[in-house]
């Protein structure tokens, strides 16, 4: 308890270290904050192209939304994706990256991971709100369930900063961490149905039924991967323009929640290692 | 004695010197085991009371503890052993304009800084213009601090960090900044500190400054507290210790 007091004070530090990132990321650039737009866009074109128009990926329809476009559609898992694996990343430097800090002033060390949340989530918020405008020109109601989207966004945001605050404290100690989880971040990219939709998983997994003789198929395990879940809540929620599937939601809070609980702690364990360790 | 503002009782920090340390994952498999170590002890069983309302001072050589202690005493370092109970609100100021981003202005960089060392936004927006004054980059405030000189960029940190208005004030070697007319002013502002009844804490190698400054002092050799008493006493007896102590 009274470790959250203290990170509870230390809120204005949070926000001031927040604008600090945002503010200082693109400084000194013509285009300023529409280059967080730029990396997005030029990965929607890449596997638009890559993948509907060569490989022919063809994703359904959204129901009831009718919507049938491929780009939009993976913008709508792609934009989550790659704000978690960025608050990773990120999160994971910034006790590495602010040493002289660390070394030099007493504050709540937690504040470094979030506020890398907070500015990456920053960014995500604008695109996010640019993938709306586009949703609506394409015609899909989205408005009624934006409340939602906001919660589910929330639910990512807590699971990535406990992630993110678990490997800080690993990437103090190891400083491979960086470079293992940004393979870790490619391959599990793939591993989760962004650029191509999970019913060709299912087909597949159909194919070769239960695995080692029990009845959990490769779409079971497939499935355990969170960001799955989250993907799949966003998708229903801006693409199908539906409820989202009240198990998907669910396990999404639960993963967020077990997540955080668990980064918490260890951070909590070594913050006043921390100092020495770097 | 008078009431004691901060209270260390038997602190011990051991460091451990890697013999091969194990930063990589691959050298953690390999060894099997996580790294080769040896223990030393930085401060050994340390033990002193500072009063409220003094300004106290830690000499020592070089590598005999001093920092460390400092450090512990900001709570960057935990001790081994031992507590540090404190009696008030405690800033440290081992390092001035720490955090500041070099692409913000100076305005900006007051209020980052300010919230790093424990300010809320009122306190700082209350004492601005004060930071601003003492600092004297009026003129610049609004230019990144990246163009600032090193002079510049110094005095706006200590500004910022001598108005966190702590009752207890850790200072490492810092009073070193700026020019004549600056190192006046902060010397002026220690002295109405002390006269608000605040502590500080200081570390420093110039025994006139601590000759100065102190009422009291702790002499530090090796991690091991050799004396702690009135400043002029302990400066005599480190100075006495010291080979050629004639000469100083």
């Amino acid at each position: 308890m009274r470790y959250l007091k203290e990170v509870l004070a230390s809120r204005e530090l949070l926000a001031n270290l927040t604008l600090r990132e945002i503010r200082g990321q693109y400084k000194r650039t013509i285009f300023g904050q529409l280059w967080s737009l730029v990396n997005p866009l030029a990965s929607m074109l890449v596997y638009t192209l890559v993948f509907a128009f060569i490989l022919r990926v063809e994703p359904e329809a959204g129901d009831p939304s009718g919507l049938d476009i491929f780009a939009v559609w993976l913008l709508c898992g792609l934009l989550p994706f790659a704000f978690f694996s960025n608050v990773v990343q990120q999160g994971m430097g910034s006790i590495l990256g602010n040493v002289g800090l660390v070394q030099k002033v007493y504050f709540a060390r937690i504040v470094l991971p979030l506020s890398k949340v907070g500015s990456v989530g920053y960014n995500w918020l604008f695109e996010m709100g640019v993938l709306v405008v586009v949703l609506v020109i394409f015609g899909a109601f989205v408005w009624p369930w934006l409340p939602l989207v906001v919660v589910t966004m929330v639910l990512l945001a807590i699971f990535a900063a406990g992630i993110a605050l678990m490997l800080a404290v690993a990437n103090v100690h190891f400083r491979d961490t960086q470079y293992f989880v940004s393979i870790i971040m490619q391959i599990w990219m793939y591993l989760t149905p962004i650029i191509y939709p999970i019913s060709l998983v299912a087909v597949q997994s159909d194919k070769y039924g239960g695995l080692f003789g029990t009845s959990v198929t490769i779409l079971d395990v497939y499935r355990i991967n969170p960001l799955e879940r989250f993907v799949a809540v966003f998708r229903q929620l801006l693409y199908d323009n539906r409820w989202p599937d009240p198990q998907d939601f669910l396990l999404c809070a639960i993963w967020a929640l077990a997540a955080f609980t668990v980064g918490l702690w260890i951070f909590r364990r070594s913050e006043k290692g921390l100092a020495e360790a770097l | 004695m008078s009431e004691v503002a901060v209270s260390i009782e038997h602190v011990s920090k051991k460091f451990r010197l890697y013999h091969e340390r194990n930063q990589s994952i691959k050298s953690a498999v390999m060894r099997g085991r996580r790294s080769v170590h040896e223990d030393f002890w930085a401060l050994k069983d340390v033990g002193f009371e500072v009063p409220v309302g003094s300004t106290f001072g830690l000499i020592g050589s070089n590598g005999s503890g001093k920092s460390t202690l400092l450090k512990c005493l900001a709570k960057i370092y935990y001790p081994e052993t031992g507590s540090i109970t404190y009696n008030g609100k405690i800033a440290a100021l081992l390092e001035v304009g720490s955090g500041f981003h070099p692409e913000l202005s100076g305005r900006e960089n007051i209020f980052l800084n300010g919230s790093i060392l424990g300010m809320s936004k009122k306190e700082i927006t209350a004492k601005f213009d004060e930071i601003v004054d003492f600092s004297g980059v009026e003129k610049f405030i609004d230019q990144p601090v990246k163009n600032y000189s090193s002079g510049m960029y110094v005095r706006l940190g200590f500004s910022v960090a001598i108005n966190v208005n702590p009752d207890i004030l850790v200072v490492d070697e810092v009073l070193a900044v700026g020019d004549t007319e600056f190192q006046a002013k902060c010397a002026q502002k220690f002295r109405d500190f002390k006269n608000q009844g605040r502590t500080v804490i200081l570390v420093s190698h110039s025994m006139t400054s601590v000759r100065e400054m102190c009422d009291s002092a702790a002499w530090l050799s090796h991690g091991e507290l050799v004396k702690v008493g009135p400043a002029d006493e302990t400066i005599d007896a480190y100075l006495d210790s010291l080979p050629g102590a004639s000469a100083a």
